[in-house]
């Protein structure tokens, strides 16, 4: 605290006299008085001299000397209010007292100098460049050539510039600059040396401060435009990398391989990568190579894309304009082939390895970023080499091989990273399964990550609609998501929270009903492998991923019924996908669930095959399955409330089967109404009962219409509402609601509609009455449900009565 | 006194789309730190040198601050007519600008407006008006604004005209510092530098 405050003071102090100084300066020049100048500013510039600032504070302080320092040139500058020759001031100014306030006033005259063109500026570049060596003080000699840089900056010789003076050329500026640099280098990476060993945090952080001013010479060489390709690769470049490699300082390495791939443009660097990445290797073993390595691949691949885009966009402008398209084109379509010319992919790919290679220390995760960049550069500039992608992809498989799971979360986030690139790139996980690298790495994965990643594609999958449509591709693709699949490692998933389990097997169910081919042949072979592979899921997962099994195989037999119904052919026995053997299969799997023990579900699917087997006219399948399901109710429903859904999911099947001859369908709806009649409670039997009545009438042409047994089950449930009524009677002392009665009444009703001879106005009439006498009963208890009920009943047949025809004339009977 | 001279203007260029370097390149290139510049001008009978700092388009490379600011005569603020955050952006450009170089009358200092890249795709691409630039120059104290072209410089030379006009209309009566009374033979000598005598 008390250092930044005595900064502070001492910065204060500073500014203070290099405003006075200023002062006094400017007050010499206003009476063109050189000599008084001369003497206040170099008083002004001693402050500069000063050791007590830290980098930023003596920035400010430079900031304030250097913006009296152009008024002071602009004095200069004018030869008749002093009347000394430009060429003696350089010669006057050398006389100053301090070395640093000399040099200060002699980079201002040399400027000035070189504005005259009164002398070669190569000359006074030269010079001033070797004379600033008089100052080796870190952070004063690196201002101090940071001022000459500055200074130098617009009169530099350069192609168009109008300093290039007869015998000047481009290449004096560049040596001027490269010499700047390696003395600035050589001061900040000394820097690091001074001072006792304790502050050596301090110190960095300040060094770190000082960086712009060495970076800025890179600066200055990239906007020098007579540095051509040519002389970038023979000269700057090989000079510049020269001096990184042997400061063999971490700081000073990592800056100025990140200031190079910044400053200078991708062409170049794409002309260079040879250069450039043979210097990565020779680089300090900390420093962070793969940052500096990520950039430079996210810059070519930014450069490859966006020229892409630009070419895109000129072929929308040449309707527009002819010329423009031609010169754009040309230029555009240079840079991909350039990218295959140069080799980048196999240059940037080698010298990766070689990095990964000499960087024994790096971590994994160093190692799989630098990975990922590479991929990502691949899937950019070379969207149609899935070869290179595979390579990368086999590259990591090599670095993690021989190494236990990852464990590093920021490791496995960048596999995620890595592995999830060509998913968004090719928006098709098909593309993903030809890589064979690929599941090579998820097998690196622990298995939270690999579920994790396992969703990524599903995801994918799921919102690109993409079709699977091999087996092959279905087994590569379960091969990836096996973690979803099945309990890995025998570790039972208990800790996983239940909704996270419910929404991956949700996704696993949604994916199977995105694996389709249109040849039944190849479908059924997706649905084996399928059934391979989910019957290994164990108990918590069969529930989630029969059904969609079963739907999609179902989906097979239409498939196979319409191309029947294509070629005439009678039967598809011997076919491969005929549907007996997918019905055969489709047993197998949902026995599996039953054993899970998800009676509930098995049963629906056992009924839903049947029905579906009796749209094939498969009559000993059907019925084999309606065993099972039988079975099923049997053993394993015991749940009152299931049997009742059960019955009724039976009774609305076994009423739409049409395939049954008289014998099986005697037996089954025999079986049914057997059921019905043993439910526990009275109203679940008297309901399943009457519901049983439809199996005896089926309304459609060649449909069984036998009214005897009909009225049978409905006199039969008439009686189960009876008992119950009495039973009410008996245990709480009032009947219980006459609903049962209603209910059983609108049966009637729809049968005397459809023609049932059996069923009669009369016993209509009769019905009715009987509700009327049970409502009014004393004991009854009223409910407003059954008698609204009971009303618009009513109000129906009075409706009926009245609409005449037919339906009038056969409704007439009925007094109400 | 010296108003008849040669007038020295310092310039800070801000903003997310640089313009000094107006020549046409789709090619990135970083500018590290600040692009220091001087420009000769004259208007009407007076010559100016104009100081140029164009920062504008980078801010990864300023690892030693923006003392710079300070001292600023004008200060240019730059956007790109094809980029809507670059024109939402100048909000907070301006503000870091008074922030840190802190001018005696914040209110009244003058800024001026470009809106860069007018040319591209012969202005298909524009996404941010003229009359919706305008309107925040307005909102700002009625900011001169000029569109320039990235390609051929238009309208650059009347920005740095407009700057120089400026200048002549805000000229102060000449804001001198005063001295205090201190003894400065005596400091320089309590001046010690370690050990070196550069």
């Amino acid at each position: 605290m008390d250092v930044i405050i005595d900064e502070e003071k001492w910065l204060a102090e500073g500014i203070a006299s290099v405003q006075q100084n200023a002062f006094y300066m400017l007050r010499a020049v206003d009476s063109d008085n050189l000599r008084e100048a001369l003497k206040y500013s170099a008083q002004m510039l001693s402050e500069l001299r000063t050791s007590k600032l830290s980098p930023h504070k003596y920035f400010e302080l430079y900031m304030r000397a250097f913006d009296e320092l152009r008024k002071l040139e602009l004095f200069f500058k004018d030869e008749s209010r002093h009347g000394v020759h430009v060429s003696d001031l350089y010669e006057l100014v050398q006389h100053a007292g301090n070395v640093l306030p000399r040099l200060y006033l002699l980079c201002t005259v040399g400027s000035v100098y070189m504005k005259s063109k009164e002398v070669s500026c190569k000359d006074i570049l030269k010079d001033l460049v070797e004379m600033c060596r008089a100052v080796q003080h870190p952070i004063r000699g690196l201002f101090l050539r940071s001022y000459l840089c500055q200074v130098t900056r617009d009169k530099l010789p350069d192609i168009g510039s109008e300093y290039k003076g007869v015998g000047d050329s481009v290449l004096d500026a560049v040596d001027f600059v490269l010499q700047n640099f390696m003395e600035m280098n050589k001061l900040w990476v000394r820097l690091q040396h001074q001072g006792p060993a304790q502050v050596a945090e301090k110190r960095e952080k300040e060094r770190n401060e000082l960086r712009d001013l060495v970076g800025k010479n890179l600066h200055i060489l990239s906007q020098i435009e007579g540095v051509d390709l040519e002389m970038y690769r023979d000269t700057v470049l090989p000079k510049i990398l020269e001096q990184v490699v042997n400061s063999k300082d971490e700081l000073a390495q990592h800056y100025l391989m990140d200031c190079i791939i910044q400053v200078f443009p991708d062409e170049y660097h794409l002309q260079t990568l040879d250069i450039l990445l043979a210097a990565c290797p020779q680089l300090q073993p900390t420093v962070d190579i793969k940052t500096v390595l990520s950039q430079l691949m996210e810059r070519l691949s930014n450069y490859a894309a966006s020229s892409t885009e630009v070419s895109d966009h000129s072929l929308a402008l040449l309707v527009s304009s002819f010329d423009t398209i031609c010169l754009l084109t040309m230029s555009i379509l240079q840079v991909l082939p350039e990218f295959l010319q140069v080799e980048a992919f196999a240059k940037l790919n080698n010298a990766i390895g070689k990095v990964i290679e000499a960087q024994i220390d790096m971590p994994i995760v160093g190692a799989i970023t630098l990975y990922t960049s590479l991929l990502m550069f691949t899937l950019r500039v070379h969207p149609d080499r899935l070869d290179y992608v595979d390579l990368v992809l086999g590259a990591c498989v090599r670095k993690l091989s021989g190494k236990p799971k990852l464990e590093d979360s920021r490791a496995t986030k960048q596999i995620i990273a890595l592995l999830s690139a060509p998913l968004d790139k090719y928006n098709d996980a098909v593309t993903a399964l030809t890589l064979s690298n690929y599941p090579c790495i998820m097998d690196y994965l622990d298995n939270d990550t690999n579920k994790v990643m396992a969703m990524v594609i599903i995801q994918n999958i799921l919102k690109n609609y993409t079709c699977i449509s091999t087996a092959d591709q279905v087994e590569a693709l379960f091969e990836l998501i096996k973690g979803l699949i099945r309990d890995i490692d025998e570790s039972p998933g208990d800790e996983l929270d239940e909704e996270d389990f419910k929404e991956e097997q949700n996704s696993v169910a949604r994916l199977i009903h995105m694996l389709y081919n249109d040849d039944p042949d190849e479908m059924l072979k997706i649905i084996c492998t399928v059934q391979r592979h989910i019957m290994t899921g164990g108990q918590r997962r069969l529930p989630f991923t029969v059904p969609p099994l079963v739907f999609s195989a179902l989906k097979v037999n239409s498939l196979v019924r319409r191309l029947q119904g294509q070629d005439g052919e009678a039967d598809g026995e011997e076919a491969p996908a005929s549907p007996k053997q997918i019905f055969r299969l489709m047993n197998q799997t949902i026995e599996a669930l039953s054993s899970v023990p998800s009676p509930d579900l098995a049963l629906r699917l056992y009924l839903q095959c049947a029905e579906a087997a009796s749209d094939c006219d498969l009559e000993p399948i059907a019925y084999e399955f309606f065993t099972q399901a039988f079975i099923l109710y049997e053993e394993d429903i015991a749940d009152s409330k299931a049997q009742f859904t059960a019955i009724h999911l039976i009774i609305g099947t076994l009423q739409r089967m049409a395939v049954f001859g008289v014998e099986n369908r005697d037996t089954l709806t025999h079986k049914a109404t057997g059921y019905s009649a043993k439910l526990l409670k009275k109203a679940d039997q008297c309901r399943a009962v009457y519901a049983c009545s439809h199996l005896f009438w089926v309304d459609e042409q060649d449909g069984i219409k036998d009214g005897e047994r009909v009225l049978l089950c409905l006199k039969r449930s008439l009686r189960i509402a009876n008992a119950a009524q009495q039973m009410a009677n008996v245990t709480r002392g009032s009947s219980g609601p006459v609903t049962l009665f209603v209910e059983i009444l609108n049966k009637y009703l729809y049968f005397f509609e459809k023609g049932n001879p059996k069923v009669t106005s009369s016993a209509i009439q009769g019905l009715v009455e009987l509700i009327r006498t049970e409502m009014q009963s004393e004991t009854s208890t009223p409910d407003q449900g059954t008698t609204a009920f009971f009303n618009s009943t009513l109000r129906y047949i009075q409706f009926q009565k009245q609409k005449g025809g037919l339906m009038g004339e056969k409704y007439d009977p009925v007094k109400l | 006194m010296a108003s008849r001279r040669r007038k020295l203007l310092k310039i800070i260029i801000l903003g997310d789309s640089g313009f000094v370097n107006k020549k046409f390149s789709n090619q990135y290139k970083a500018t590290i730190g600040a692009d220091f510049l001087t420009k000769e001008l004259q208007f009407e009978d007076r010559l100016f040198t104009l100081q140029i700092w164009d920062t504008a388009g980078q801010e990864r490379f300023q690892s030693l601050g923006v003392a710079f600011y300070r001292g600023a005569d004008c200060c240019v603020l730059t956007y790109d007519v094809n980029v809507m955050k670059s024109f939402e952006n100048l909000n907070r450009w301006r503000d870091e600008f008074l922030l840190q170089a802190s001018p005696s009358d914040p209110d009244n200092f003058p800024f001026i407006l470009l809106g860069n890249k007018v040319d591209v795709d012969n202005g298909s691409s524009r996404v941010v008006s003229e009359k919706k630039a305008k309107a925040w120059c307005m909102s700002k104290g009625n900011i001169p604004y000029f569109e320039t072209s990235a390609k051929d410089g238009t309208n650059v030379e009347e920005a740095f005209m407009c700057i120089a006009k400026n200048a002549i209309k805000n000229e102060p009566e000449e804001e001198m510092y005063v001295p205090d009374t201190i003894d400065m033979t005596n400091r320089a000598h309590s001046q010690t530098s370690s050990g070196c005598e550069c």
